[in-house]
């Protein structure tokens, strides 16, 4: 015990930050540019570019692989021509539809399922039973009851969507804290309002990740839908150019489709739901 | 007619039982728990876990419907969660993560239309941020702030909504030993300046005698009131008489085990 006592006690001065060196340098300019999650994906999406390039001039038959550049070109060529904007363009519309009516049925099921068990149930079943379907097993279906045309393909988009949106929006929303709920609840929140300001931005990230593959599930869907007809009043979409242009032995018009509806893709996936992620989920420190 | 009010508790908790299920068992978390609490008390809840105060504090919210008996918030029954009981829970999660500091605050001012604009609704909202010190991190979002201040701002967000009674689910016990120290002063500095009526749960005894001005003693398993007690004058928790308190409540909690040591 007294040894204990008998030890002196010690103060020292703390010294100033400046009297040992480094506490803060910047980074240097590759790490920075390392950084930089774009140019990390530019720097793969070059690489990849590249070795296609090469592997198509190595096999050298224009049939089979066409090579990058000459991809590029007929590219240029079709949207020079004004073709390809065009048949993007339908594409593009006929998606928007069939997106956006699938996001709204996906948001009525999963409203009615949080507040109602039988709700519940019923998309559960749903879902189980639906989800598993690939859409374009319903577009001859699709063809018998809304006619070749715009009807059909918004029919199978809704398909391929809603119910990837739904099973998302709902898990989130089962996710919710609990003491979000309650902080909820305590300001008298309910029914709607509840689900708006409470539900939806908690849920946020699955909704998002729900989002993201409905889209790509309706790209897919629309493309190969388009394969089978594409020509609504000679107004068809990417997938109809793909088809004319095999059909013609045009093969670097078909990698030309190709690679446009590649773009769109990347275009959507990191730019659009980029900048949504990082004004959200990110922002708000759901996501890192 | 005032006279009448003063002399009504603002809330009755009269003989309420309050039982939950869990999937194998029913359980039973208080039973038949009486206790008034004034205008402008600092009223704490204190037991060891288990004694079911947390529950008897989310019944008062409206929460959970007693089984048996009655909440009665100024005169009339408590029956489902409102913005006149605001809550500060434990979890540092209450705060919204996708509302900055000043909207988590405006947040339920305009939803509950106490605000009639949101030019309203912010200037009472950085009142009270100023009130809590984070008038520098209003435009934060929550996962920016130490949990300490997240604290904070659930209590400005609950003070701003001047409800009848706030209410406080162990707030501080997620905390560090030091800041927890400082928000009890800080709480109570609040209270020098509003008068607002708070129900404070804990289990630490030494902050139920410096928080409190009255202290509900709970016995586990299920919750029965043992004392209801005054505590010693603000900041005199440190003094002899607040020792002494501390003590006797010591032994009031403990006075169960030490009788079941006994009978081994």
């Amino acid at each position: 015990m007294s040894e204990v006592t008998s030890r002196p006690e010690i103060y020292r001065e703390i010294m100033g930050a400046e009297r040992f060196g480094i506490v803060q340098k910047p980074l240097t300019v590759f790490e920075t540019l390392y950084n930089q999650g774009w140019l990390r994906k530019l720097f793969v999406l070059i690489v990849l570019a590249a070795l296609w390039e090469f592997y198509a001039r190595w096999l050298n038959n224009e049939l089979l692989v066409p090579t990058f550049s000459a991809t590029v070109q007929a590219m240029a060529r079709g949207i020079a021509s004004g073709l390809l904007i065009l048949r993007a363009l339908a594409s593009i519309k006929v998606l928007l539809i069939g997106y956006a009516t699938g996001v709204a049925v996906a948001a009525i099921l999963t409203f009615v399922a949080v507040n109602t068990r039988i709700g519940t149930d019923f998309l559960e079943t749903m879902t189980a039973m639906f989800n598993p379907l690939p859409a374009i097993a319903l577009l001859p279906l699709a063809m018998i009851w809304f006619g070749l045309g715009v009807g059909s393909l918004v029919f199978v988009l809704v398909h391929s969507v809603l119910w990837a949106v739904a099973l998302n929006t709902h898990a989130g929303f089962r996710g919710v804290s609990n003491t979000h709920r309650m902080v909820g609840q305590n300001y008298g929140l309910g029914g709607i309002r509840f689900a708006a300001s409470i539900l939806i931005p908690a849920a946020f990230p699955s909704i998002l990740a729900g989002l993201k593959i409905g889209w790509a599930f309706a790209w897919r869907t629309l493309i190969a839908a388009e394969l089978v007809f594409g020509a609504t009043s000679g107004n068809g979409g990417l997938g109809w150019f793909i088809f004319e242009a095999k059909n013609q032995l045009e093969i670097p018009d078909v990698f030309a489709g190709l690679l446009t509806i590649i773009l769109i893709g990347l275009f959507v996936e990191n730019v659009i739901f980029r900048l949504i992620e990082a004004l959200t989920v990110q922002r708000w420190g759901m996501q890192s | 007619m005032t006279a009448s009010i003063e002399s009504q508790p603002l809330l009755q908790v009269e003989g309420v039982t309050l039982q939950y299920k869990t999937r194998q068992h029913l359980i039973t978390a208080t039973y038949r728990v009486d206790f008034n609490v004034l205008q402008s008390d600092r009223f704490v809840l204190l037991g060891p876990s288990g004694c079911g105060k947390s529950t008897l504090l989310k019944s008062i919210g409206g929460y959970l419907r007693p089984t048996e008996g009655e909440i009665r918030l100024k005169g009339r029954p408590v029956l489902k969660p409102g913005p006149d009981r605001m809550m500060v829970f434990q979890e540092f999660d209450q705060l919204l993560p996708w509302k900055t500091v000043v909207q988590n605050v405006m947040f339920p001012l305009r939803k509950t239309g106490r605000a009639k604009n949101d030019a309203d609704a912010r200037a009472k909202a950085m009142a009270y941020i100023e009130k809590v010190n984070l008038t520098k991190f209003a435009d934060s979002y929550p996962h920016m702030l130490s949990g300490g201040m997240k604290q904070r701002v659930a209590i400005a967000r609950g003070m701003a909504m001047e409800p009848d009674i706030l209410l406080m689910d162990e707030p501080f016990a997620a905390l560090d030993a030091l800041t927890r120290v400082r928000m009890q002063d800080e709480l109570l500095g609040l209270w020098d300046e509003v008068k607002f009526t708070v129900i404070f749960v804990t289990h630490s005894i030494d902050e139920a005698v410096k928080i409190g001005n009255r202290i509900l003693l709970l016995s586990p398993h299920p919750g029965q009131v043992k004392a209801e007690l005054n505590s010693v004058p603000r900041g005199e928790s440190g003094s002899a008489r607040g020792v002494e308190l501390q003590r006797n409540i010591h032994d009031m909690l403990f006075a169960d085990e030490a009788k079941e040591d006994d009978h081994v």
